[in-house]
């Protein structure tokens, strides 16, 4: 708004020497020009608005039925079953066709997606802080650049080539020669005795929160690094000459300095997390029913089963498969975004309490 | 470039870094058993690279005192003030002969804690540079690393502090604000109070004044005067005048040479060199 009427102001101030008429019809088309710019603008700018939207009706409208039939017990029961698939009865129950037997409970899926998230999150977030710390404030320059160049190569490498690492060579490692021993030997006290039990195979979730760990450490060190690069030196010598340790500094200056900045990473990272596939299809050891009960036991996450089972779902003639996993997809759909939200609210939060007026993030 | 060492002081000036430090105590001229001298630099030569920056610098600083320190810009006064609680250590390409005394104690000794030094001797820089966290925090941040203080004990000691500083008045009702969104001369003397939270027994002041205007120059003047006799204080500045304002004594720095040190009136009024003479004078620098 107020830029065509600058726009238009602008011209006609200049406007007292030539034709007034030819300034005039000049000022018309600058207004009609920022007219043109203010609508491409604000088309462009509501396009990702749209495409969510979009997403979401479309996920919606066909994840609907599935939603009704399924019900809340979709949320907490550990079942997956798409009915009797042999002379396939079909049953309609208000309005919906489905097989009959059929029977959703997404219970653990939703946890295997938290669970590894989780997992990747409490391995990734600390390793990123401290590496991007160790780079920008301890190791000399040149060998910094190495490892940044290093982080990006390790960003970029394909997820499937990481979860056939992780399928064949990490996760066997770590079931014949760690996991045993931690098994054995964790205290069987509240959340510590989750480490307990059998050591598995090396499918599980332990294998694919680590895998996952392992592809977000690259995505939030190097953003990290580059927030902790921008900290400016003053602060920080501030903290050093007040006789605070290096860890004190960084704990209480240079790491709030760039707090929101720093939570924005780990949410990139989350996401990547939360919706991986292909790494954790290939390590979870796809077990749809039930939640894992040690954490070293086969299970799967949201997005591993939508990709695993839409085979399997097509071949449900009524349909309703597919659009319970659309129901899924759903689910991970909301998981996210509410990840967001919560994470805008921690910015909001920690930004809120002392960062310099345009210096923040 | 002069980097020879000062006859009347050899052996222990050209010791190694950070040894030496007991023979140091021995041989220094007076500092040990003066209890008048806080701070002594002997024989101090240092540089960054292939530069020196300081010569041969040997200075006492009195006790309780406050010294101002001058010289044209690119004399090595900031160099000296951060050599004093050790902030150049770990700049790329230090080097360094001589030794700094604190309390008759070399500061680089394999007994000094360098945390604890810093504790010790505080400093303002010429820019205020408050933490990223709220002002009470800000004024208790140093004394809780150094375990001064309790996390219950936070509010009183940023009473104690702001209201040494004069700045309570202003900040009681918004202990929880970012310090950010305070004036620049308020933020200095957050920083101040800061500095002070930890019970500085020397307090080193870099321009603090060079990004106030009049009204908060002359606060932490005054400042600064009460602080001396606690708190033995060295103040960088370009303001002659203010040299002349807060300070007892003071050093005139010339090409990493300390040149003149005396009582301030007398280094003004009747120095006795021809340089200082020169500076005071507003002929160079
Ligand atoms: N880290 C460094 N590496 C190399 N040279 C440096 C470094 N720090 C300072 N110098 C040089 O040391 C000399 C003295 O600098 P210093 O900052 O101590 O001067 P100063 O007396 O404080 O000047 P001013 O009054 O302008 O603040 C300058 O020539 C400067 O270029
Ligand atoms: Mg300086």
């Amino acid at each position: 708004m107020s830029f065509s009427t600058q726009v238009a102001g602008a011209a006609g101030e200049t406007g007292s020497s030539p034709s007034p008429r030819r300034l005039a019809a000049r000022a018309r088309a600058a207004l009609r020009r920022a007219e043109v710019f203010r609508w491409l603008g604000g088309a462009s700018a509501l396009i990702p608005v749209l495409a969510l939207g979009f997403i979401l009706v479309v996920l919606l409208v066909e994840a609907f039925p599935a939603i009704r039939i399924n019900g809340l017990h979709f949320f907490y029961k550990s079942v997956w079953n798409e009915g009797a698939s042999y002379n396939a009865q079909i049953v309609r129950t208000g309005g919906v066709e489905h097989l009959s037997g059929a029977y959703y409970g997404a219970l653990p899926e939703i946890a295997g997606t938290l669970l590894t998230s989780l997992i990747a999150l409490i391995i990734a977030v600390p390793v990123s802080i401290g590496a991007a710390l160790v780079i920008v404030e301890r190791l000399p320059r040149r060998v910094a650049s190495v490892i940044g160049v290093f982080l990006e190569l390790l960003a970029g490498i394909p997820s499937v080539i990481v979860g056939l690492w992780g399928a064949l060579t990490f996760g066997p490692f770590i079931a014949h020669h760690i996991t045993p021993v931690i098994a054995r030997n964790m205290p069987d006290v509240p959340v510590l005795s989750y480490f307990r039990g059998a050591p598995g195979n090396g499918e599980g979730l332990l294998t694919s929160g680590l895998v996952l760990s392992i592809m977000i450490i690259p995505i939030v060190a190097s953003t990290t690094r580059d927030l902790v690069r921008q900290v400016p030196i003053l602060p920080r010598e501030g903290a050093i000459a007040l006789g605070m340790s290096d860890a004190q500094c960084a704990r209480r200056v240079t790491l709030p300095w760039v707090g929101a900045g720093i939570v924005g990473a780990v949410v990139l990272g989350l996401g990547r997390a939360l919706g991986e596939t292909m790494a954790v299809a290939m390590t979870c050891g796809v077990q749809l029913t039930a939640v894992p009960g040690n954490i070293y036991t086969t299970m799967t996450t949201i997005a591993a089963t939508i990709f695993q089972y839409l085979d399997t779902a097509f071949l449900d003639g009524t349909g309703f498969a597919v659009r319970t996993v659309a129901e899924l997809a759903l689910v991970l759909m909301v998981i996210t975004l509410a990840v967001n939200i919560a994470a805008r609210w921690l910015v909001r939060k920690v930004s809120g309490t002392a960062l310099p007026v345009g210096r923040g993030v | 470039m002069s980097t020879q060492a000062d006859p009347a002081q050899p052996a222990e000036a050209a010791g190694p870094v950070g040894g030496r430090a007991d023979q140091a105590v021995v041989t220094a001229p007076h500092a040990a058993t003066d209890g008048q001298v806080a701070l002594t630099a002997t024989g101090l030569t240092l540089g960054f690279g292939t530069r020196t920056i300081l010569s041969d610098v040997c200075v006492d600083v009195r006790r309780g005192a406050v010294t101002a320190l001058i010289g044209p810009t690119g004399s090595g006064k900031t160099t000296l003030l951060r050599t004093f609680n050790r902030m150049n250590d770990k700049v790329g390409g230090y080097h360094r002969k001589g030794d700094v005394l604190l309390d008759g104690r070399s500061i680089w000794h394999p007994g000094v804690e360098v945390m604890e030094l810093r504790r010790r001797i505080g400093m303002l820089f010429q820019r205020p540079n408050p933490f990223p966290m709220s002002i009470m925090d800000n004024v208790a941040a140093g004394a809780r690393a150094h375990r001064l203080v309790s996390k219950a004990g936070m509010k009183d000691v940023a009473e104690r502090y702001l209201t040494a500083v004069g700045l309570w008045g202003a900040v009681k009702d918004r202990l929880k604000d970012s310090p950010f969104r305070l004036s620049g001369g308020q933020q200095q003397l957050l920083c101040l109070a800061r500095a002070l939270a930890v019970k500085p027994e020397v307090l080193l002041l870099d321009e603090p004044t060079s990004s106030l205007d009049p009204g908060a120059t002359q606060a932490i003047e005054e400042l600064v005067r009460t602080l001396a006799p606690d708190i033995t204080v060295i103040i960088v500045t370009h303001n002659l005048a203010q040299a002349l304002r807060v300070a007892d004594r003071t050093i005139f720095l010339n090409q990493g040479r300390m040149v003149e040190n005396g009582e301030t009136r007398q280094l003004f009024e009747h120095p006795a060199e021809e340089e200082t003479a020169q500076y005071v004078a507003g002929r160079f620098g």
